[in-house]
């Protein structure tokens, strides 16, 4: 029911056009968004020329930091692809009666939730060596191996994002799959599924619906959050928004600038996959919402909604 | 349904055949500029015993030296973002080091931190990074001579006119790197070996950032707002002074630091004919007068010779 809601909230376009806010006033509830949304810009661009940015050296140096988007964009997606990986696993072991399962995950989640990111960054970059050099010079392993555990910058940051992005992304996913009734486990059950079968074709497509829009918070979060990568090392060919900024504003003595650049840059970004992440919530939530001319506001009209689905399904 | 979930794998699976593809591209092209390699006959590789089967004859046979900066201290070391190439004083000197060595360049831009700590872990060859020469430092690094030495000083506000002397800064604000060798000199602690240092601030009231340039940053706000002073290597603070920053330095400097070229300790292979070819070039470069040519160049004075101590 809550994300249920969340969905919509999500969409934007169901507003219907005769909003009650909008009785005895000649402007439309969406005119006065954008007259306010107009005014905000207005006092951000009096901000802008109070703070005296140089603005002929952030023109000059926009091309410079905006190259690193595509590090920025392949770090979160290929860590999210991973922390979504992870997050699945993590949540059916929270939600299993194996005792392995259940304490792995438990210890997971516990972990890398209560540690700050960056420390785990380090971790990985640093500890991993140190494992793998100890390994060797007891002899278990040779030193070919003995390489792979001292890894890239960007692969430490892509390993230390996923598993910290998994490990929230755990409960979500397990809210996910308990939001789906346990009578619709019962009726798998009395079908003869599997527990595979159940997860597969009944609990997850279902738990899916609730799942996306909080994993699109997730990512947006992450976009921002891979700017910790470059506090570790890179070559120029990795260097991100936030690593290209440094070095730029350390070059000119324009640190300020570099940053507001940067910021500009990450809202941009985060505006993009926003609409991505609406025009998917959209799509999932397609057949819980009604079509355009019917009122859907009324109250109790989701629980109607709810109840016609549960009996379109069974 | 089918289809499309087998399309999403197909891009998914693209993208990271693009990171692994990045990923082995960034291996083997330096990201910055690269050394030209003088001719063959007069480089340190070109005489090396490359059958020693140390870390001198393996970084021969690679061709490559993988040089360690951290691009944020103009005018030692930088990044300028209108050529997209590394530039300063490091920078010079590491070059014309792989050019005698007869070796391509390839840079890598660790934290600070990461880099005096030790254990590279392989990662990176050598730091040409204006690194002070400190006990500490030498548990895990091997150094040269020093390549150059290093003012050290503190600026104030341009409208400061209270504090005179390094005695002013008794019970005053003043911002420095932290875990840098002027927090340890600022704190009376800081030891360089053969050097006798003389402590002329005292009972400071220290304000640590991550590196010197915000420090900076908050003394340009205003007279004594957030800090009464910054203190950090006189030309950095000069670079600050030319960039319109309204600070002004007060003083001569107050110590000089040896700064060298660092090789880590905890590398598996035998280090030490390495580190004996660097000193040597160091001390070729100090003879031949390169190094005096880049410091004129970038300092506009001759730092390479020890001063005051």
């Amino acid at each position: 029911m809550a994300a249920h809601i969340e969905i919509q909230g999500g969409a934007g376009e169901t507003r219907p056009p005769e909003h009650p806010l909008d009785a005895g006033t000649r402007l439309s509830f969406r005119t006065k968004v954008v007259l306010v949304w107009t005014g905000i810009f207005a006092l951000l661009g009096i901000f802008f020329w109070l703070a005296k940015f140089d603005i002929a050296w952030m023109n000059r140096t926009f091309k410079f930091i905006i190259t690193g988007v595509w590090v920025t964009v392949v770090i979160a997606i290929v860590s999210i692809f991973f922390a979504v990986v992870l997050a699945l696993l993590g949540s059916l072991g929270r939600l299993s009666k194996n005792a392995v399962a259940y304490g792995v995950s438990g210890f997971y989640t516990s972990f890398y939730r209560g540690t700050p990111l960056i420390v785990q960054i380090f971790l990985v970059y640093l500890a991993l060596p140190q494992i793998g050099s100890s390994l060797q010079d007891r002899g278990l392993i040779g030193s070919t191996l003995a390489r792979y555990f001292v890894l890239s910058a960007v692969l430490a940051g892509i390993i230390a994002l996923s598993l910290n992005y998994g490990a929230y992304m755990t409960e979500i996913f397990r809210a996910g799959i308990l939001s789906v009734g346990p009578d619709q486990t019962e009726a798998a059950d009395a079908l003869g599924m599997s527990y595979k079968q159940r997860m597969r074709r009944v609990v997850l497509p279902q738990a899916f619906k609730v799942i996306i829009p909080p994993t699109g918070n997730e990512f947006i979060a992450m976009i921002k959050d891979t700017a910790l990568v470059s506090l570790i090392a890179s070559s120029i060919f990795w260097y991100d928004i936030f690593k290209r900024a440094t070095v730029a504003g350390n070059h000119d003595f324009k640190n300020l600038e570099a940053l507001v650049v940067t910021a500009g840059i990450y809202w941009a970004l985060t505006a993009i996959f926003t609409l991505f992440q609406t025009k998917l919530e959209t799509r999932v939530s397609k057949g819980y919402v009604r079509q355009a001319g019917t009122p859907s506001r009324k109250p109790g009209a989701k629980r109607l909604e709810e109840q016609s689905r549960r009996e379109d399904e069974t | 349904m089918h289809r499309s979930r087998l399309k999403a794998v197909t891009a998914l699976l693209g993208v990271l055949a693009l990171v692994g593809a990045a990923c082995s591209k960034s291996s083997s092209s330096p990201g910055g500029e690269t050394g030209t390699p003088a001719p063959t006959d007069q480089t340190v590789c070109a005489s090396a015993d490359l059958t020693a089967g140390d870390l001198l004859a393996k970084i021969c046979e690679s061709g490559l030296i993988r040089f360690a900066t951290d691009p944020v201290y103009p005018p030692q070391s930088s990044l300028n973002p209108q050529t997209g190439e590394y530039e300063g004083f490091d920078i010079d000197t590491a070059t014309e080091i792989a050019k005698r060595m007869g070796l391509e360049i390839e840079w890598a831009t660790p934290d600070w931190t990461v880099l005096t700590a030790g254990g590279w872990n392989d990662r990176w060859d050598v730091s040409v990074g204006s690194m002070t020469i400190t006990p500490e430092r030498a548990e895990v690094l091997y150094f040269t001579q020093p390549y150059y030495f290093a003012p050290a000083g503190f600026a104030v506000h341009a409208d400061n006119t209270t504090i005179t002397s390094a005695a002013d800064l008794a019970g005053q604000k003043v911002g420095v790197c932290g875990g840098c060798t002027y927090e340890d000199y600022l704190n009376g602690t800081l030891q360089i070996p053969d050097y006798t240092i003389d402590f002329a601030v005292a009972g400071a009231e220290l304000v640590t950032y991550k590196t010197d340039k915000p420090a900076i940053d908050d003394l340009a706000l205003g007279d004594c707002v957030r800090l009464c002073a910054a203190f950090s290597a006189v030309p950095t603070l000069q670079g600050a002074i030319d960039a319109g920053k309204a600070i002004k330095i007060v003083g001569p400097p107050l110590f000089y630091e040896p700064l060298a070229v660092a090789i880590d300790r905890s590398a598996p292979l035998d280090a030490a004919s390495f580190v004996a070819a660097l000193d040597e070039i160091v001390a070729q470069m100090h003879a031949d007068g390169t190094l005096t040519a880049f410091s004129m160049a970038t300092y506009g004075e001759d730092l390479t010779i020890q001063q005051g101590a």
